[in-house]
């Protein structure tokens, strides 16, 4: 697929018009992740099976006895969704080896929350990612345990009240600063490592049909907003997802083989931090040397990338 | 509903389908460059061979424009469609040798470039397959571009190869292409595409160049909606 630069209006009617999410599920209004699962879900299209660790989206798209899936899905524990899916990958190669199912090509998707990811799968998907399946794991990064009521996970951003870290007299929120997993996943010398938004449709559809065009492991990151968890209006979800890549809190880029590349949506100048802030209630109880704080290290981070970005490009 | 037998499987799909929807629907992969589900189909790379049996008869088609019948016996994987598919392969490998997608369909399908194809040099990576053509005329709705001349040189542009006056710059035609033939560069205010630059519009909010100013013109025409609501871009809006 070409790089889909500031197109506009004709494209998007050049999508896959395929569902494969269906409606009817049970996701909160306004949220961002289930439009994530449903792009995601566009991009790789019919032949794919994908294992699903518990969080929101497990919940939400397979109420018993019906379900929201429109193509061969498996729900495990938090922990192995990585691992369940390289087992799935391991045994269609078996299968297809013996004759036994057809010869398309299937792609195996894990997918996770950031707890299922960052916390309680890591390992697994550290695992599966070091020993080279033929996989794409997809994170969807709502920064906190949302499902189970807003609980702090490694993915929560400094500052965030949520209900285990939650912001009074002697605290202000979360503690520490948010884990940088796809740099971890950089780390791992996979040959594709992405971070996409549901904001940004056309991006988020290149960067997953990319992923599924590569053989062997390769990881996304999703930034999605959650209206419920961070205490905003649910129709601010999709502006929020912009927000949060203008002020560069959450930057677009791609790593292939190790070389990096900004998306072309990325602002040539950063919007400030607070306009992000100002919109959630679970950074209203900030101070102004707080935000400086933050806005601080979210300028230093972005920096970082753009010296990797000149120093590693695509193509060099 | 119409019931087909594909490679000895049994199935069943609706009155009108396409061989290739029904067969990938078995689960069958068919390779193809030139099928896309939003404009019409006009079987052009040919790489979605299947063989049929009617009654007595077998015959290779396109499954891309060969509509389901009842009772009919298709082959995705006999040595006849194999044949056919890997020659069709060759050619077209033969005809761009540069493009990475046909390198890497080639050698998914085991194709190497012969020796007795002379490798073209001035046909970039267009393998004819109008999906731009298409795309232009079905989706956009301008037909700015076209194929002209005839055999071995057929091309594919605008008419006598000038700047097009009905362009609109909008890249439709890049994003189908299934080969990269086409070739478009956005730089800041400027879009070049079909020889031809384009003034790009800002958004009056965020300030971003986000399309052309002939496509904004183009679709507040067509769709009524007064051109100061459109210099907004869909992000802002």
């Amino acid at each position: 697929m070409n790089i889909v630069e500031n197109f506009d209006l004709f494209a998007p009617r050049l999508i896959n018009k395929k569902e494969l999410l269906s409606s009817g599920h049970r996701a909160c209004s306004g949220c961002a992740e289930v439009l994530a699962v449903r792009l995601m879900a566009k991009a790789l299209g019919d032949n794919t099976v994908i294992a699903s660790a518990t969080g929101c989206m497990e919940i939400v798209s397979s109420m018993f006895p019906t379900t929201a899936w429109e193509v061969p899905w498996i729900h495990v524990a938090f922990e192995n969704a990585a691992s369940v899916a390289s087992g799935i990958e391991a045994g269609l190669k078996a299968l297809r080896k013996k004759g036994k199912i057809d010869d398309r090509y299937v792609k195996v998707v894990g997918m996770g929350g950031d707890g299922a990811t960052m916390d309680i799968g890591f390992q697994a998907l550290s695992g599966a990612m070091e020993r080279g399946h033929d996989m794409i794991y997809v994170c969807f990064d709502n920064e906190a345990y949302m499902n189970t009521g807003i609980q702090r996970s490694s993915g929560t951003p400094m500052g965030a009240s949520t209900t285990t870290a939650p912001a009074g007299k002697v605290s202000s929120g979360q503690k520490t600063w948010k884990k940088n997993m796809p740099e971890i996943m950089v780390a791992h010398a996979i040959p594709y490592v992405a971070t996409v938004c549901p904001s940004y449709p056309l991006d988020f559809i290149r960067k997953m049909e990319k992923a599924k065009s590569i053989k062997g492991p390769s990881y996304i990151h999703c930034f999605s907003v959650c209206p419920t968890g961070w205490r905003c209006p649910s129709q601010m979800a999709v502006s929020m997802g912009r927000l949060a890549i203008e002020t560069g809190v959450f930057p677009l880029y791609e790593v292939e083989n190790g070389h990096y590349r900004l998306s072309p949506d990325m602002p040539k100048k950063l919007k400030p931090i607070k306009d992000y802030f100002k919109g959630q209630g679970r950074f209203r109880h900030l101070s102004a040397e707080e935000i400086d704080k933050i806005q601080e290290k979210v300028t230093v981070e972005f920096n970082k990338l753009k010296e990797k970005e000149k120093f590693l490009k695509i193509g060099n | 509903m119409v019931n087909l037998t594909v490679d000895g499987k049994n199935i069943s799909v609706s009155e009108g389908t396409m061989l290739l929807e029904a067969i990938r629907g078995a689960g069958i992969a068919i390779p193809t460059l030139c099928a896309h589900e939003a404009v019409s189909r006009s079987g052009a790379c040919r790489l979605c061979v299947v063989e049929i049996k009617k009654g007595n008869r077998t015959r290779i088609v396109t499954s891309c424009l060969y509509g389901a019948e009842e009772g009919l016996i298709v082959d995705t994987k006999s040595d006849r469609v194999l044949n056919v598919r890997r020659l069709v392969m060759e050619l077209l490998l033969a005809r761009c040798p540069e493009s990475e997608v046909l390198q890497k369909l080639a050698k998914e399908l085991c194709v190497e470039s012969q020796a007795r194809f002379a490798a073209d040099t001035d046909k970039g990576k267009c393998i004819l397959c109008r999906s731009c053509v298409r795309v232009c005329e079905e989706i956009v709705g301008v037909s700015a571009i076209g194929l002209f001349a005839r055999g071995s040189q057929k091309t594919v542009g605008t008419p006598y190869n000038e700047k097009s006056d009905v362009c609109i710059g909008c890249g439709a035609c890049v994003y189908v292409c299934p080969t990269g033939h086409i070739e478009m560069t956005s730089t800041g205010d400027k879009r070049k595409i079909w020889g031809r630059t384009f003034k790009m519009q800002t958004c009056t909010k965020c300030g971003k160049f986000f399309a052309p100013v002939d496509q904004l013109k183009f679709i507040s025409k067509k769709t009524g909606v007064p051109l100061n609501e459109l210099t907004v871009c869909t992000e802002c809006r």
